[in-house]
């Protein structure tokens, strides 16, 4: 091993570069850790995407840092930035500042010019003041608001992009990380400001809000795909897609069960750890209730448990769960059950899926509730929802959570449906539930129709929820039929 | 005399002289800088100095064409600037004297081989 060559020791570094931080919480993490130090960054969007934001936050989180940074702005005036990051609540102290914007006298004192072109005019000055200033204080970070505006000072596509070139060189050669944005219109294409950096972050305005997403990363992974990006009174931050798999940890298989004997022979011991479960049924069959068992279950071996409940409030949920005996109250005090209402319209696909990340890693939840997928699909903005939702319930089943899923069948009788279209492919489990005709009494069954970790019972039992708890009967067997709704009784003592 | 050149330059926007001033004093050349068609006359009167002159159409009527024909007799070659690319005011320029009708914006470079060119002539 020739450990002191200069390759090997070039690849170590290649290998784990460290990482500057753009001060954004989640973006370090779609950018695996952070920006790479000294290299150029491109930051391109439409107006208003949070372009000028995300430099701002960069440059903070270096000054916090002690660094010297320097913010060169060639379209806003130092005081209107500054008042907008201070609206945000970002510290600017420790950020120096290159005011290039025109004044109020160019438009005032008619200062205006056609002689010769700006090119030929303003280049000048604003390549020399930005030397002179990047010479002074050798920034650790530079953010340059924005790139496009010095297209207007090259006289053509070639100039401008050797000037970029040459600049961007300059800036990094004094080790600086460097981060410019873009105005990317059709009407200034900027490809080629693409081609020149290192890295490559759009910003833009979605249906369901804004969105952010690295576009390319030299030398390192990322996270693709469009994330969330919210900007608050609190600053800007992301939330990175949840790709199902890559947190994914080794789960001893482990069966949890309902507490209700007849249910856990059906499933033969109950449900496994870190599964999908889909309940599946007409309205006013007990899904939610049979999953709340499995809580209340939990909840006994002190494991905390939550519910995200789409349609129902929290306190009718509740209530209901009193009345049929299961304490919900109680688990509520001692930690082990949270219902969370998620309010319609207002959250992304990728913000409902930070809330669940955040309970599954930080407080522990081991059985995640979503009630209803129906309700997810109509409460969330956007498109792709149950693509959405895979990538949600498989990531928090890798993380070993039980993830139960309620899906609202609308065929009250009539043949049988499973589930909603598209959902069952995600389930682990399939648990139904069907209204049945028996003996010209509507009654409900419970049945298993997929278990893809063990075993289950083939047969139908009825299930009845009264104020002393579930009741599950034994196996119908003397009923056939079940699935179309129509049973014939057996004895056939019809009654008419 | 080895004075500096003198190039006399008429427009009507100041911040266009200022920057034409620069650049020539730039190259070594001095600008006398007039913004009006009184001043202009009056530079003509005291021309002897004067190498070349700029005329930048942009804001004058056709008054400006008879002191183009007294350029031309006093033997000052000149240059005439337009603000678009127009045939007619092409061949207004051409036919009073005008070296070459130039249209805005000026290539600086271009500028400063054409003007040290018409020195060269008259030298």
């Amino acid at each position: 091993m020739c450990e002191g060559s200069v390759a090997t020791r070039a690849l170590r570094l290649d290998a784990a570069p460290t990482r500057a931080s753009t001060g954004i919480p989640g973006l370090d993490e779609v950018l695996d850790g952070g920006l790479i130090p000294q290299r150029s960054y491109l930051v391109r969007g439409g107006p208003g995407t949070g372009k000028t934001t995300l430099g701002l936050h960069f440059l903070a989180a270096g000054a916090s840092r002690g660094e010297s940074v320097l913010f060169i702005s060639l379209t806003e005036s130092e005081e209107v930035v500054r008042q907008n990051a201070a609206a945000m609540g970002l510290d600017l102290t420790g950020v120096a500042f290159l005011d290039l914007s025109p004044t109020a006298d160019y438009f005032v004192e008619a200062e205006s010019y056609d002689l010769f072109s700006p090119a030929d005019v303003e280049r000048e000055p604003v390549t020399q003041g930005i030397v002179a200033r990047v010479r002074e204080l050798t920034p650790r970070r530079v953010f340059v608001d924005s790139m496009s505006q010095l297209r207007y000072l090259a006289r053509d596509a070639f100039q401008y992009r050797k000037q970029v070139v040459s600049f961007l060189r300059f800036l990094m050669q004094l080790e600086a990380t460097v981060l410019f944005a873009s105005e990317a219109g059709s009407e200034a294409p900027d490809e080629d400001l693409q081609f020149l950096s290192d890295g490559v972050m759009e910003l833009r305005f979605t249906p369901r809000g804004r969105a952010a997403s690295i576009v390319k990363f030299r030398g390192s992974g990322f996270v693709s795909g469009w994330h969330a990006l919210r900007i608050s009174p609190g600053g800007m931050r992301v939330f990175p897609r949840l790709v199902p798999g890559n947190l994914s940890e080794e789960m001893p298989t482990e069966t949890i069960p309902s507490g209700v004997p007849e249910l856990d022979e059906l499933l033969h011991g109950g449900l496994q750890r870190g599964t999908i479960t889909v309940l599946a049924g007409p309205t006013g069959t007990g899904k939610t209730t049979v999953g709340l068992l499995f809580m209340k279950e939990a909840a006994g071996r002190g494991e905390r448990s939550v519910v995200y409940t789409f349609e129902e409030e929290p306190e009718v949920l509740m209530r209901r769960a009193e009345a049929i005996n299961i304490p919900v109250k109680a688990m509520v005090e001692r930690n082990t059950l949270e219902v969370v209402k998620v309010e319609p319209l207002r959250f992304s696909p990728d913000e409902f899926g930070h809330m669940v990340r955040e309970e599954v890693e930080n407080r522990g939840a081991r059985i995640v509730m979503i009630d209803s997928v129906a309700g997810y699909r109509l409460s969330l903005r956007g498109t792709d929802l149950v693509a959405h939702l895979h990538a949600l319930a498989k990531y928090t089943a890798n993380r070993g959570v039980t993830v139960l899923l309620v899906s609202e069948v609308e065929a009250i009788t009539g043949d049988f449906r499973a589930t909603e279209v598209g959902i069952s492919y995600m389930a682990d489990n399939i648990i139904f539930f069907r209204y049945i005709e028996l003996r010209g009494e509507l009654r409900k069954a419970i049945g298993v129709l997929k278990m893809r970790l063990s075993d289950f019972e083939r047969t139908l039992r009825e299930i009845g929820i009264t104020r002393y708890g579930v009741k599950v009967g034994r196996p119908l067997t003397h009923v056939r039929g079940i699935l179309s709704g129509r049973t014939p009784w057996d004895g056939s003592e019809d009654e008419d | 005399m080895p004075d500096r050149p003198v190039v006399l330059a008429l427009d009507r926007n100041r911040r266009n002289l200022e920057l034409l001033t620069e650049f020539l004093n730039r190259e070594g050349i001095d600008v006398r800088a007039t913004m009006s068609i009184e001043e202009l006359d009056q530079a003509i009167e005291e021309a002897d100095t004067v190498s070349v002159a700029l005329l930048d159409l942009a804001g004058f009527d056709r008054s400006i064409w008879a002191r183009c024909e007294r350029l031309q007799e006093a033997g000052i070659p000149f240059l005439v600037i337009s603000p678009r690319q127009s045939v007619q005011l092409y061949q207004d320029g051409l036919s009073r004297g005008a070296r070459a009708v130039l249209v805005k914006p000026l290539g600086a470079r271009e500028l400063i081989a054409l003007i040290r060119g018409l020195m060269a002539d008259r030298a």
